[in-house]
Parts: C-alpha cells; structure tokens; sequence
C-alpha cells in the first residue's frame, strides 16, 4: 500500500474514533447521510430489491453506532458475464458519465496514485490483446492465492486421486463440461457488500469475486472487472471492515459530491429526491465503475427525466 | 429439447459448493482455541437460495456464522436468523482432520454412507416433513494447514439413488404449463411465501392448484388435507439453485426419495422453482413429470439406499485446495502493512 494512502487510513481511523456519527440529515446539501438514513435507505433497497439482505457480519467488528442485524448490505452470486474493458466504448457513450463527469472533470480523480503509478497502468490497459493475457493469468497465476497444480503450500491433489473410492453414479449426475478452449470467457461472480463508511458518511461499496469454479479470485483480477478509468484509482484493495481478507472497493472520497451532483439534476428537473431511494441512486452510478457485474439495483427506477 | 417428451433417464445438476474465506478464518481460530487436538465432528450449516439470475447456478454457501462462535461470551444477537430468504439453512457435518494423511484416509464411501443414513432416517420418522432443510444434508471433509494456512476440503451432498432411476416423461418452462390466471395466481403464491419470515427459508413445499385456477402454496406435512380436494393440480415444488433449462437441480433427488417411500406415487409432477431479481420467474422455472418404480428393499427399514454426490472438482475425483497465507500469515501481513 502507498504509503500516503497509510497514513491517510490512520488519520480516517483517528477522526472515526474521536468524532460521533451524523445525526443531523445533510442529504440535499451534500450529498451524505447519517447512519439512520443509511439504515432505512438500506431497508428500502432489501425490500425491493430482495437479492439484498442485510448482515449482521464478525461480532468482534461489528460497529456501535449501526443496529447489530444491520451492519452492512450484500447480494452474493451476482455474474459478471464479460470483462469491463470490452465494454468500455458502450459506456463512454451512455450519458451516465456525461452526468458524472461534468466539463470540470472532477467527477473523478485519482485519490492516491503518483504520476509514476499511472504510468504503469497506462500500459497494462485495455487493449483486447491484454485482455487476453490477462485471462490466461487468471488461469495460470490463481495457484497463489487458490489451490493448483504448482503451489508449494498445497500438495498436487491429483496425486490423491482415488477413483475406486468414491462413486459417482454417471447415469444420474450431469458432468459439467468446462469449455477448454480459453478464448471462451468464463463466467466470474461476485459477492457486492455495500457498508457505511463513517468519515466520508456515505455508502461504500465492496467486491469479492470468485472464478467460474466459485473459488476465491485475488484481489487484482479483480480490477479486470471495474472500469479502466477507475481501476486502481478509485477502485482500491483494502481491507474490508467487517470480512476478513483485501478486498477490491469503490474509494469513497467522491461519493458525497458525485451524489449530490445527482441529487441537484433530479431536483433542477423538479424531482423531490427521497432519501430512502439514495441506495438506487448510489448503485446506479456504482454500475459506470463495475459495468459488468449484474447486481439488481431497480432497473425501472427513473432518474426523473420524464416525471417533471 | 423444449417440452421434451418421450421417456429418458432424468438427470440432476450437482450442487456446488462455495467457501467464503470468513468460514476458513474462524475455523483457524476455533481450532487453535477451542478444539486443539480434538477432531470429533463438528455440526455445521449451510446456505443457500433459488437460483436468482438465468446465467448462474446457486451454491451451497459457507460463512463463518456456519461455524459455532469462537467467542466465549454469547452475543445478544443469535447469529443464524431463520427467515432470511436468501440463506436457507441446511444442516451439515464437517470432518476435520489433525493430518493431511488422516484427510486422505478418510472413509469416504462409510461417511457418505452414514450421513444418507440419517436422511433416509428423517425421511421415515417424519422429521423431513416438519423441517425439509434436513432432504440437503451435507457432508464437508477438510484438512487445516495453520502452519501453511492451507486449506485441503471435500464437500459431499448425499444422494439416495433410485434403482432403477426415475424417467421423465415431460420437462419444460413452467410458463407454458398454466392458464395465465393459473400463472398469475401462481406468482402471487410464491412471493408471498418468499417475504413471509416463516416461510421464506423452507425450500420443499406443495404447490396446489384449484379448479378456479387459486394457486397455494403447502408445507409437506399438509399433504393428507390435500388429498381430500379434487379435480386440482398437485406439484411437489423445491427451491432450485440450479439455472439450466433441461435439468433440475440437486435438492430433487432426496425429493424424489421422499415423494416415492412415503406417499408411494409413481408419476411425480414437480416444480423447480427459480427466481429472477429475488421474484419468482415462471419462465426460468420448470415443471416436469418423473416416473418412479420403488426400488426394491425400500419397504425393509433397516436397508439403506446406496447413496452418491461427492464433489467433482473441475471433472475430477480429487479434494479443493485454497491458500490463505496472504491474508492469515503474520509476516506477509507486516510487509504488505509496511
């Protein structure tokens, strides 16, 4: 981890401590919420959206202010069908980054990256050729995080095969044909947790992604599935406050002016904004930095363009 | 093979297991705290939903609330709420070993073996009508590397086998199977029975369906009230995690073991029920009709029925492996901390 981003977590972990969480609504003039909002925001999204349910997560991190049933959202299983660099051009054109990115392109910035990191990235990006290596890699390199033929750690299992031991009745059982070829692109899922980040007061959102075999995919594959632009400047891996292990999420810095950005074209087009709908409007924006992971977010739910 | 009809062997979509990596940190802490050397086994529960997008199957899911707590003092808040629909509650057994050779050791046929005991056990005493959780039974083999912080695992999902094995007569979207009032009704069934806290986690159920085309949704144990009403349509519904459209999944097959020992019918109709965006999608669901012959010895108690359903892992007959030393070894923690 960069060192400022260090010390930048020590510094959000000090202020955490010593301030209480909001009480008082800034909604409408920020863009934030307060915990009681975040918690019926919350309620609304399981209710409608019922892939949602709230955690109650560890106990031992669980945190003060929040009810303990209600630490944090989750929707598990979610498919991620492409990788989001084939769908980058869609995008660009789509008009939700119109939205976000206004003529100041403040929308987003790089929140702890040096020149010198972005230049790397430059060249690991998109290219449908880079793509493709980075596949294969996720194919070859898993080992290190997930058992495999060439770890160290993990003794090759295919030593222990013991066909006469167990049964598995062929008539009955439908064996899964996985595709050989690698030009296929395998279906990943995703667990998508969505917490409430004091400092920032806004929601956060998180990402654990599994490959097609539903085993555990390294924090940096992951960033295959977030959109060029944001991957490792505002998508960071960090640990996640109530699961153990890194985890890919969306860095909250901009949360509170890219929704209070929103919240001003709603209210400019005559739309009261409710602040139990802020959820929808979170993850709508959410999905221009994850566009490939199929999370439910109300797809009728309008922005208000034709209700002024 | 849309609406398929003419006889073949119905085949099952295997469940899939998921181990979140919260399952593997408590039980590292449970067994250097609590356990030790004790390697007795230890009741477990596992999650899971009905398939919920057409492109992806459900797992039986692991958390680390699947485990018994690791902490001493009880926290107010039990940690395995019933009702959630998106984790119905599945009991399972775990095996873990103080060795990688007492895990290669393992009687696997005898533990398979023992655990389809108890389903077949439930299935006559009647436990399996008033808490259907126990037709999924589970069974999880694993090997703890705490030294490595490597984990060896081999989940079983035990299977009574029909011999001979059931046929299918008919398989085909559930949308094609009911007058739109009938569908309709139908919906309205399930998503009430899918928000209901009492209800939302039971995955085996009867679906029957009026004259006036009213759809209700039973639990098993209603099955003798609904033999008195006639001139209706009976289907023996279960939540399937399973998204392919020619094949039921896994959770049928004790089903099926139930549906023939208890009640003796020989053509089963059933409703795999599956979900689009958390509400019931009568167009991803199916609805099939099975022949059934009872097989021989099912009448005798004290026989069992041979039982399958090890895991494959990628085709193969071999254990799972995942290393977690990146997020558990202190010394590669300081340095990413550094």
């Amino acid at each position: 981890m960069v060192l400022s981003q260090k010390l930048h977590e020590a510094f959000k972990g000090t202020v955490e401590k010593i301030t209480g969480p909001r009480t008082v609504s800034a909604f409408k003039e920020k863009g934030v919420l307060s915990v009681t909002e975040f918690v019926t925001a919350g309620d609304n999204l399981v209710s409608k959206c019922p892939t949602w349910s709230w955690e109650s997560g560890e106990p031992s991190k669980r945190k003060p202010y929040l009810p303990p049933e209600k630490q944090y959202l989750i929707t598990r299983n979610v498919p991620c069908l492409r990788r989001a660099a084939s769908i980058e051009e869609e995008y660009e054109a789509a008009g939700m980054e119109v939205l976000l990115d206004n003529e100041d392109n403040d929308g987003w910035l790089a929140t702890h990256g040096k020149p010198k990191d972005r230049s790397c990235e430059e060249e690991n990006l998109p290219s449908i050729e880079s793509l493709e290596i980075s596949k294969n890699k996720a194919v070859k390199l898993a080992p290190s995080h997930v058992g495999g033929e060439d770890e160290d750690d993990i003794p090759d299992m295919a030593d222990y095969e013991e066909a006469d031991n167990i049964e598995i009745d062929p008539g009955t059982y439908i064996i899964a044909h996985e595709p050989e070829d690698d030009n296929i692109l395998r279906t990943r899922t995703y667990d998508v947790s969505i917490t409430y980040d004091k400092y920032y007061q806004t929601p956060r959102v998180w990402l654990t992604g599994y490959d097609e075999s539903r085993m555990l995919l390294q924090a940096e594959l992951v960033l295959e599935d977030v959109s060029q632009d944001h991957a490792r400047k505002t998508v960071t891996i960090e640990d996640h406050p109530h699961l153990p292990g890194k985890h890919a999420s969306v860095h909250p810095c901009r949360h509170g002016a890219v929704m209070k950005k929103i919240i001003d074209v709603l209210m400019s087009r005559g739309v009261e904004p409710e602040v139990d709908k802020y959820l929808f409007l979170f993850l709508k924006f959410v999905a221009s930095v994850i566009p490939t992971i199929e999370y439910d977010y109300t797809m009728d739910f309008d922005l208000g363009s034709s209700s002024s | 093979m849309e609406g398929s009809s003419g006889k073949s062997i119905l085949q099952f979509a295997p469940f899939q297991s998921s181990v979140d990596e919260g399952f593997w940190h408590r039980l590292s802490s449970l067994k250097l705290n609590k356990f030790g050397i004790d390697d007795s086994p230890i009741p477990i529960t596992g999650f899971y939903a009905p398939c919920s997008h057409s492109q992806v199957s459900n797992h039986l899911t692991l958390l680390a609330e699947s485990l018994p707590s690791d902490s001493s003092e009880e926290s107010e808040v039990p940690e395995i709420s019933r009702g959630n629909r998106n984790r119905c509650s599945v009991p399972g057994i775990l095996y873990n070993t103080n060795t990688v050779e007492r895990f290669h050791g393992l009687d696997k046929q005898g533990l398979l073996k023992a655990e389809a005991q108890k389903i077949w056990e439930d299935i006559h005493n009647g436990r399996a009508l008033e808490d259907s959780s126990v037709l999924s039974r589970f069974l999880l083999i694993s090997f703890a590397d705490l030294k490595k912080w490597s984990f060896h695992y081999w989940f079983a999902f035990p299977a009574l086998v029909l011999d001979p094995p059931a046929t299918l007569v008919d398989l085909r979207p559930a949308s094609q199977c009911f007058s739109l009032e009938e569908a309709e009704s139908l919906s309205a069934a399930f998503n009430e029975w899918r928000n209901s806290s009492l209800t939302a986690d039971v995955p085996f159920f009867l679906v029957q369906i009026d004259t006036n085309s009213h759809a209700t949704i039973k639990h098993l144990k209603d099955w003798e009230t609904c033999q008195s009403a006639d001139g209706h349509k009976l289907l023996f519904g279960f939540y399937d995690p399973c998204h392919l459209p020619n094949n039921p999944g896994w959770p049928l097959r004790n089903f099926l073991a139930l549906i023939c020992s208890r009640w003796d019918i020989k053509s089963v109709h059933f409703l795999c029920y599956r979900e689009n965006r958390g509400f019931a999608d009568l167009g991803l669901s199916l609805v099939g009709e099975a022949l059934i012959t009872v097989p021989q010895g099912w009448r005798d108690h004290p026989y069992v029925p041979n039982a399958v359903g090890w895991e494959l892992n990628k085709g193969r007959k071999i254990p799972r492996g995942i290393s977690l030393a990146k997020s558990m070894d202190p010394t590669r923690l300081a340095i990413s901390a550094a």
